[in-house]
């Protein structure tokens, strides 16, 4: 438990300040995923398709959910949403394949933290390279409750690249990206990509990540968020 | 939510049976109910949920199921399912299922599997024909290569085994045993009224605890499915997998006239090749022959689709080149006249194996009982040139070497012969013996038998155990070895691209036929069919029991994997020949592949003690 002394730190100091009570619930129902073994603990791969790489200024496009629970993946709690943005997508459309007009469906930005904060609600959040999707994810929380909360998550990209290194000393470049890693484990090539299809490669990757470890009834979610702080 | 959003999923399942004869919608639907788990070899066995029994889809990755015993039942990778038996049969799960590499396996509960078997005959069809086989525990066969047209009667066994429907089952169980049947027809008032298994027996009287006094009309199966004398054999097949059995009585009216077995109907698939053969022996002239081996490429491609076993397919085509070659000599002797003497016309290498493939060329030569004088040297150089010629004309090529009966160094008298194998045998030169191999895997293919034999048991007795020269055969066969580094390369470039392929020829199957080879030499064994010499070599003790099954398996699934990997690239008009692409391998065949490369490797450690030690 020591090791999440500082959530219950921001909690505390936020239950002071007004925090919203959407954000408060959101973090009183994550504690109890803190402790739990893998096994057990409801994990919440996502990925965030973005207009940039700039979490101030660029935006974010689609979100995809993907769940671990009980250590499969159920693909009918999978989701996939799209967000409208102001001015156009720009740039990203050649790398995500999302144009305008598709967005005509999407959800308001308000609308999608809503969606996203009762989606993930109590799940441990997981994603490749995570320090940039949950920087994003709380800036958008700033720009809709002017404050932000800290969120807990497992990097997989972090948990691969201290699996990589204690193999080799020197990482060749690009071989942590989401597809060289799953090639690792030999997982499936996927062609198509999109917020959805790449938070299900990143939930694939943690399962055999997870694998890999040894024991995965002994595995508790502390370890694996510990490799990714 | 776009409904079609899972495509990585929704595509893997449309490109795999019997997914792919699903509409799309189903296809979503299904993507959407499926569950992702991952399973490591470092956890052994796959753990079943008794209560939620699910169809297991496997993404990635191999897996091996296997009978409470430990029998191998299947070898299931890539877009193949298991778990099937338990949702069809909704007994216990008793099977286990090993994980031979880690992989990705889709779930599919119970609820949609029954869902679309019932909404989709070819989906439950799918799975009525794999259980079936499963039960039967045989190898495949497939629909396309059974001769449509012929009728059920020609394979029925004639005279039905019947017992009264008022007998016991023990009377039944004795009958069954002294007939060696599996199942009996049951007759009550002249009628048939049911059928009495193996399987009846088991399920219900010994399981049940019933006595052994019980009549059989309380344990035979009631109104069985049956079929007329004038099916096709086609339709009994079919009514068989529907129904999910494997005994069908054939009826006229309520009268039993026989009964036809999954068994009768696999053996009824070999009649193709004995057609041509029998067509081959009708040929009146050169030319029609010739025209007729034409079919010989069809036959290899049907074999090779009818998923037949590469031991068999190699000596069905080596029957057909027997067959020609008899033909041609006795065509040419029509023309010739009788021959001067008594002669054998000797098949080597791979036609002398059994083991003939597509476009093998010929290798041959010719045994005569004395020295000719000029007339019959003249006649037997006109003859063989003219059965070697004809052998061309239908496909199989001249020997590069020259190994040839036409070449008057193997056109020989018994004595000359005898004398050209004792100098190989007693003063062996490495390079020589490599050339002479060939010549010790010889099978007469026309003449008296006697006259072969004298040669045979001449050459036998000097190489057994003559330790310089099996010494200097199992210094030759060492000489490459399997690519078993390939597999670490393979790991190494995941996607194979810059790996040329693997000589299954030259670095698998041929090995093997070396190892029996030096073996067989060594015990005087007179069998030269490589499959034929292994058995022979466990029968007398010479190679241990597993491992020569070990050794006899992986002969057969690398010659497997040659000939399927023929089989495709003469499909897609790729060039034919014995290179594997590592890319056409799935990991469940890789893995198989690699387990019998290292039979071999071992094999060869293992020739190389008992017969090198002291060199």
């Amino acid at each position: 438990m020591a090791s999440f002394w500082w959530i219950k730190v921001v909690l505390w100091r936020k239950k002071m300040t007004t925090l919203p009570s959407l954000l408060n619930t959101y973090l009183e129902a994550i504690t109890p995923a803190l402790t739990k073994p893998f096994l057990d603990a409801p994990l919440m791969a996502i990925d965030l398709e973005m207009t940039g790489l700039d979490p101030i200024h660029d935006q974010v496009i689609s979100i995809g959910l993907v769940p671990i629970i009980n250590g499969v993946i159920p693909l009918d709690k999978a989701q996939h949403m799209m967000i409208s943005i102001s001015g156009s997508v720009g740039q990203s459309a050649t790398v995500h394949g999302i144009v305008d007009n598709q967005l005509h469906m999407a959800l308001t930005l308000a609308e999608a933290i809503d969606w996203f904060l009762s989606k993930t609600k109590g799940y441990i959040l997981v994603a490749h390279h995570a320090p940039l999707d949950i920087q994003f994810i709380q800036q958008q929380l700033i720009r809709c409750f002017g404050q932000s909360i800290p969120l807990v998550f497992i990097d997989t990209l972090a948990i691969e690249k201290k699996r990589c290194l204690m193999q080799q000393p020197v990482l060749k470049e690009g071989s942590l990206r989401l597809n060289a890693s799953r090639a690792r484990y030999r997982l499936p090539v996927y062609s198509a990509h999109n917020a959805l299809i790449d938070a299900l490669s990143c939930a694939e990757l943690l399962l055999a990540q997870v694998s890999a470890m040894g024991d995965i009834k002994k595995l508790s979610v502390k370890d694996l968020i510990n490799v990714s702080r | 939510m776009d409904a079609s959003e899972l495509q990585p999923v929704e595509q893997f399942l449309a490109a795999h049976s019997p997914f792919d004869t699903l509409p799309k919608e189903s296809i979503q639907y299904c993507a959407r109910k499926i569950s992702i788990g991952y399973y490591s070899k470092a956890s052994a066995f796959v753990e079943f949920d008794k209560d939620n029994p699910k169809l297991y889809i496997v993404r990635s990755g191999a897996f091996e199921v296997r009978d409470p015993e430990g029998v191998l039942v299947d070898r299931v990778g890539e877009g193949e399912c298991f778990g099937f038996s338990t949702l069809l049969s909704g007994e216990k799960v008793v099977n286990k299922v090993a994980i031979l590499e880690d992989g990705l396996v889709y779930h599919l509960p119970q609820s949609v599997f029954a869902k679309l078997r019932s909404e989709h005959r070819s989906f439950d069809q799918f799975f009525a024909r794999a259980f079936a086989k499963r039960l039967r525990n045989e190898t495949k066969f497939s629909a396309k290569d059974l001769t449509t047209t012929s009728r059920i009667t020609s394979i029925m066994s004639s005279q039905p085994i019947i017992i009264d429907a008022h007998a016991s089952v023990m009377d039944a169980a004795k009958l069954m045993r002294e007939h060696r049947v599996s199942s009996v027809l049951v007759i009550d008032n002249q009628k048939l009224t049911g059928i009495l298994t193996d399987r009846d027996l088991r399920n219900r009287i010994i399981a049940e605890g019933l006595d052994v006094n019980t009549l059989v009309s309380q344990a035979m199966t009631i109104n069985p499915v049956t079929t007329h004398a004038n099916a096709l054999v086609f339709e009994a097949m079919l009514a068989m997998s529907e129904h999910n059995i494997h005994h069908l009585p054939v009826v006229d009216g309520s009268r039993a006239l026989g009964m036809i077995t999954s068994t009768d109907i696999l053996r009824s698939q070999s009649s193709q090749p004995l057609l041509l053969i029998g067509e081959i022996g009708r040929q009146g002239s050169i030319e029609k022959l010739i025209q007729v081996s034409k079919q010989i490429p069809l036959l290899l491609q049907n074999l090779i689709s009818a998923d037949a076993r590469a031991e068999e397919i190699g000596r069905v085509l080596t029957s057909v080149t027997d067959a020609l070659t008899r033909r041609l000599i006795e065509l040419n002797q029509q023309i010739l006249g009788q021959a001067p003497m008594a002669f054998c016309w000797l098949a080597f290498g791979s036609q002398g194996r059994q083991d003939q493939v597509a476009c093998s060329d010929q290798d041959n030569g010719l045994l005569l009982a004395h020295d000719p004088d000029e007339f019959a040297a003249a006649y037997f150089e006109a003859l063989t040139k003219a059965v070697c010629k004809g052998l061309d004309e239908c496909g199989y090529i001249y020997c590069p070497g020259d190994i040839m009966a036409q070449n008057p160094k193997w056109r020989l008298s018994l004595v000359k012969w005898k004398g050209l194998f004792s100098r190989w045998v007693n003063t062996p030169e490495p390079k020589a013996l490599m050339h002479a191999s060939i010549f010790f895997d010889m099978r007469p293919v026309f003449g008296p038998l006697s006259l072969f034999s004298e040669l045979q048991d001449d050459v036998l007795a000097s190489t057994q155990n003559n330790d310089i020269f099996l010494a200097g055969m199992a210094g030759n066969s060492l000489t490459e070895s399997p690519p078993l580094g390939f597999f670490r390369k393979f790991v190494l470039e995941r996607d194979g691209s810059e790996v040329k392929g693997m000589d299954l020829k030259h670095k698998g199957s041929a090995l093997i036929n070396d190892i029996a080879r030096v073996y067989a030499l060594s015990a005087g064994i007179k069998e030269v069919n490589t499959a034929k010499r292994i058995r022979a070599l466990m029968d007398a003790n010479i190679i241990n029991r597993k491992d020569a099954l070990n050794l006899a398996d992986a002969h057969e699934f690398i010659a497997h994997m040659r000939l399927a990997n023929q089989g495709y690239q003469a499909t897609n008009n790729l060039p034919v020949n014995n290179y594997l692409k590592p890319q056409h391998l799935s990991s469940l065949m890789r893995h198989q592949l690699r387990d019998a490369f290292k039979v071999v490797h071992d094999a060869q450690a293992g020739i190389k003690l008992k017969f090198m030690r002291s060199f």
